[in-house]
């Protein structure tokens, strides 16, 4: 390389890093902005209530009081709402990602009678808001069933594909995996259920990671599916819990600041083990189309 | 390496294990509560010829702990007496109407329960409740009148509790800038002008500056005055002090258009526009207290009389020194009475055992817990007017000294000023205020007048108030 | 959505049993349409037909409910508007924000891993927890956000106590919510391929040229899902007015998915509540098939399409 040409490539290579030391800098500005409305909340958790309502108001609170949460806990059943919680989140999630697989294959792999107008019905049904169907659905489930105070409304769904939005996504990722895998295997003598559980499940798992973390982060945070179907206190699961628990505290902010942020962990700690697979997913094969 | 066939049908087999497994414990947990009586209609069997206890259930708002202090109490009138026994189920409050639609829908109504205070006569007016007024016959006391709910002339509900309008202040903030304390007797009750004038005394700026005083600043306020709740229902006491009201005393003809309605909508909004006196009405959480006297930073509150008990008497504790008042008035003395709901459903098969358990529940020495704590006023007259009875309700460490609350509080909710809200006479108080909420949005910011604010909609207020939207 | 081509009696097209495997694969499928999406949309319709309030029998009443709500709701002009808005100021904002963010991350910078978790994790907290915590910095006599104000001289802003600004700052908590579009973004700036970039770079492209012709036209099938996404979940806001303004002040936050539930749950206006949620549904329908309609101008398919 000429001399010129190295010195050019120097000062590329300098003002890139200059570039990223300044990228660096603005980004880290932008995430303490985000981590900030985080950090009021958990602050608050630590105060007494008349510290709460003092003005100015102030960043950090005068004792850091960690007792908060051991009162807290005495009252917010936290660990019980999180078994429950997790009896509803874990069938859904596998059933979820397993039908979701099932029928992402059949719309991404095989041919048959229909299934442009099947593939528009599914599309179609993603613009449902639950809203929507949610009182049909009360009145089928407990009228007609008879079902009353019991977890099946919320877990039987996701047996039905995990919903439009993950069948989609299932979809997309089966169809950027080479058909010649799937010719390899034909070759080889496999079906196509074969093909699906030894070929193409395990290549997108990725995806199915994903799904699973959708399904687990609707589920979490549906308060209002949960609200209409639980009736007894003990069957109430995290979003309740704490819903109730500020109806009971009559306003002790600090106790119900507290319980939310016990409420934060499972998510945060579901996101830190399955991020890895998350992003990776994404990355290897792609969100094209 | 496991074949994919086997892993596909693992998995599959642990869903449905796991499914099962959930669905099986549900049900479990099903059965089991389902003996207990809790929302099924096994609770509802007649009983058979053997003297079996008849069981009905009541539903009550709250969490699971005031539940099971409520069946405390009801296990002592199931122990008291064996034909009757009562089962206890609690719901959130957020929840508890929508809760108690859809139990309606699906015909599984409890036999008797709490009902908010505007959604009584909309229930009576679909047939749902059972006309009660047979309840007090040959007792010794009945309720305040005040805490009637009537529909075509037939009580249909009691109040389980009774609940005032009252003025709150800090005293020590009074005793800091040399004002003098609201009065507690009635006679000598505060104009409004006079309330603003106390308060404008309360009301500092960073610069120390008061109101009508040359360079203040509203911009910087650190200390208030006065705080006025501007919830819809509650406005309508401005509006009757003010020789207005939001209805006719018959709750067929809507009076909020008036000007004398309109005119004292105005004065609380100026509290905030013009007299620079009161922080802005947030308006939607209900630590309106906590927010104003226990903080230190309003010197003045009004709010319900509920607050002793609910977020007061622990402040206490710690430090507040606070007192009660009866309302300021415009024209005339004004405070709204109301309290929640016991009603009879009338899916129940048991009307006779239901009314019995409610007067008995109802009854003050059965929730003595509420009361103490200041939370609940009584409902029967003879507290009010017997003295000793009295005494036993009010001398207590929660509460403010006795002669200011007898005062301010028990004497005034007995006087011709305390007024029954209008849910206890009137349908449809929900589509209005919640219609009046959002007609007034702009007047509190100053952005219109309740002048236009109202006149403009005052076809759609009148429509809200016959159910049409 | 093309209608299906029977070709004259070539049953060749479709392998038997290949048609088999894929309807017992779809079984969960078809399920959950029929029960859990177009039975109950037909009886939503049925229900608007009626004037069910729950208490009683359900009685036909005709088109009266939607005649009602196009002429005498008080609620309905206004909660449509304020949905429209917030879902514009919502989406737009999320796509700036995510993009910009992911193409700061893109760069090679330390710690990338923990920062991308800490953009993402408002995502996964739960909701209405959020808008409380949110709602004391926005608090209009003590809140944080006007103690910094008043520090700097500028005057109170009433925040969501406001009219006028009560759907911004509802927005800006919605961006800041939108970091599952970040992860996403990232990914698919990771996929540009690097080669037009360096042929761009040796042609004396500068950043801005690069940028507006090799990564927005590469990102377009992304920018596309996540316009998809973020427009269909920001039309059915309902959270922040369920947790906080309950519709206020005045209509300015009254949601239209809200105001369905206000109607159903609170008022027990079951048909009504069942005319409102068709209203939405059509809003939904109507910007969803515009965004399909106009998505093929713009987006630049890479690896074909398979629709």
């Amino acid at each position: 390389m000429s001399a010129a040409a190295y010195g050019r490539l120097r000062s590329r290579k300098r003002n890139e890093r200059m570039m990223n030391m300044a990228t660096f800098v603005v980004v880290i500005f932008c995430a303490a902005l985000v981590l900030f409305p985080i950090w009021w909340i958990f602050r608050t958790s630590l105060m007494t209530n008349a510290e709460i309502y003092r003005y100015p108001p102030s960043l950090t609170p005068d004792n850091w009081l960690f007792s908060n949460y051991e009162k807290t806990l005495q009252v917010f059943k936290f660990w019980k709402y999180l078994w429950n919680t997790m009896i509803i989140i874990v069938p859904a999630c596998l059933a979820g990602t397993f039908t979701a697989a099932l029928c992402g294959y059949a719309f991404a792999r095989l041919r048959f009678r229909g299934k442009n107008l099947i593939w528009a019905l599914c599309v179609g049904s993603m613009l449902l808001p639950a809203m929507v169907t949610l009182i049909p659905l009360y009145i089928g489930w407990t009228r007609y069933l008879g079902i009353h105070d019991s977890y099946l409304p919320l877990i039987l769904p996701y047996f039905c594909g995990g919903g439009a939005f993950n069948i989609f996504l299932i979809r997309q990722f089966m169809m950027s995996i080479p058909r010649e895998l799937d010719q390899a295997a034909t070759i080889d003598g496999a079906g196509y259920f074969r093909i699906l559980f030894s070929i193409i499940m395990p290549a997108i798992k990725p995806a199915m990671i994903v799904v699973a973390l959708f399904i687990f982060i609707g589920l979490w945070n549906d308060l209002l599916q949960q609200m209409i179907y639980i009736n007894s206190s003990d069957k109430y699961t995290i979003a309740l819990g704490l819903t109730n628990f500020r109806g009971q505290l009559k306003s002790d902010w600090s106790l119900t600041m507290a319980a939310t942020c016990l409420s934060f962990a499972p998510g945060v700690l579901f996101y830190l083990i399955g991020q890895r697979y998350f992003v990776e997913g994404i990355t290897l094969t792609g969100m094209k189309g | 390496m496991i074949t994919g066939k086997k892993m596909g049908a693992g998995l599959l087999s642990a869903a449905l294990v796991i499914g099962v497994i959930g669905c099986g414990s549900s049900e479990d947990k099903e059965t089991n509560t389902a003996s207990k009586g809790t929302d099924t209609t096994s609770s509802s069997e007649t009983s058979s010829s053997k003297t079996e206890k008849v069981k009905i259930t009541y539903s009550m708002w709250g969490s699971a702990e005031e539940g099971s202090v409520t069946q405390a109490v009801a296990d002592k009138f199931n122990a008291s007496q064996d034909r009757i026994e009562v089962e206890v189920v609690s719901i959130p409050w957020e929840t508890y109407m929508t809760k108690l639609n859809t139990q309606a829908t699906g015909g599984q109504l409890p036999d008797t329960g709490m009902l908010k205070e505007d959604g009584v006569i909309q229930w009576s007016s679909e047939g749902m409740l059972n006309d009660v007024s047979a309840m007090y016959e040959g007792s010794d006391s009945k309720p305040l009148d005040s805490l009637a709910y009537k529909y075509q002339g037939k009580t249909v509900a009691y109040a389980a509790a009774n609940e005032i309008l009252l003025l709150y202040y800090n005293k020590d903030m009074f005793d800091k800038a040399g004002v003098a304390y609201p009065p507690s007797v009635l006679d000598q009750a505060w104009t409004w002008d006079e309330f603003v004038a106390a308060a404008k005394k309360l009301t500092v700026d960073k610069n120390g500056k008061h109101p009508d005083e040359e360079g203040f600043d509203a911009n910087g306020i650190v200390q208030y005055g006065a705080s006025v709740e501007n919830l819809p229902w509650q406005l309508e006491t401005w509006t009757l002090s003010n020789g207005g009201g939001f209805y006719s005393t018959d709750g067929t003809d809507v009076r909020i258009g008036e000007d004398a309605s309109i005119e004292a909508i105005q004065k609380v909004a100026d509290l905030y526009l013009k007299d620079h006196v009161a922080p802005l009405s947030v308006g939607q959480t209900d630590d309106g207290i906590q927010r104003t006297i226990i903080a230190g930073t309003v010197a003045m509150a009004t709010n319900g009389a509920w607050n002793v008990g609910t977020s007061l008497n622990t402040a206490k504790e710690e430090g507040l020194n606070y007192g009660v008042a009866v309302l300021p008035y415009m024209k005339e003395k004004v405070t709204l009475n109301t309290g929640g709901a016991n009603v009879v459903f009338s899916q129940t098969k048991h009307p006779k055992e239901a009314m019995e358990w409610l007067k008995w529940y109802n009854s003050e020495e059965n929730n003595w817990g509420l009361i103490s704590s200041g939370i609940w006023m009584p409902t029967l007259q003879k507290w009010y007017t017997d003295e000793a009875l009295t005494r036993k309700w009010v001398e207590n460490p929660n509460f403010p000294p006795y002669e200011e609350y007898k005062s301010a509080v028990v004497d005034y909710a007995q006087s011709s000023a305390a007024r029954p809200a209008s849910w206890f006479f009137t349908n449809y108080t929900t589509d209005f205020n919640t219609l009046l909420g959002s007609v007034l949005g702009d007047v509190w910011t100053g952005k219109t007048t309740a002048k236009d604010a109202i006149t403009k909609n005052l076809d759609a207020l009148k429509a809200a108030h016959t159910g049409n939207k | 959505m093309e209608t299906i081509h029977k070709p004259l009696k070539r049953r060749s097209r479709y392998n038997s049993s290949e048609a088999r495997v894929a309807y017992i694969c779809l079984i969960p499928a078809f399920l959950g349409l029929f029960f859990l999406t177009y039975a109950p949309l037909l009886g939503v319709l049925g229900i608007s037909l009626t004037n069910w309030t729950g208490l009683k029998s359900p009685q036909f009443i005709g088109f009266d409910n939607y005649v009602q709500l196009f002429t005498t709701d008080p609620y309905i002009k206004d909660s449509i508007i304020a949905t429209i808005y917030f879902a514009f100021l919502s989406v737009i904002g999320s796509m700036v924000y995510s993009f910009f963010i992911a193409m700061l991350l893109n760069r090679k910078i330390p710690a990338r891993g923990l920062l991308r978790a800490i953009f993402y994790v408002p995502f996964v907290l739960p909701a209405a927890a959020i808008y409380v915590g949110w709602s004391w910095l926005y608090e209009a006599n003590f809140g944080f956000f006007n103690f910094l104000l008043s520090q700097v001289g500028l005057n109170k802003v009433l925040f969501i106590a406001d009219s006028s600004y009560v759907v911004p700052s509802l927005s800006l908590i919605s961006v800041w919510l939108s970091g599952n579009l970040i992860v996403i973004f990232l990914a698919g700036l990771q996929n540009v391929p690097g080669v037009y970039h360096e042929a761009a770079e040796m042609d004396g492209a500068g950043a801005w040229k690069r940028f507006i012709h090799i990564t927005l036209p590469s990102m377009s099938p992304i920018i596309f899902y996540n316009l998809l996404m973020s427009l269909i979940a920001n039309l059915q806001v309902v959270t922040p007015a369920l947790a906080l303004t309950n519709g206020g002040p005045g209509n300015s936050s009254r949601f239209l998915t809200y105001l369905m539930y206000d109607q159903a749950f609170v008022n027990y206006k079951l048909g009504y509540a069942c005319a409102t949620t068709f209203v939405i549904f059509a809003i939904l329908a109507a910007f969803t098939a515009v965004l399909f309609k106009t998505s093929s101008r713009w987006i630049y398919n890479e690896g074909g399409d398979d629709k």
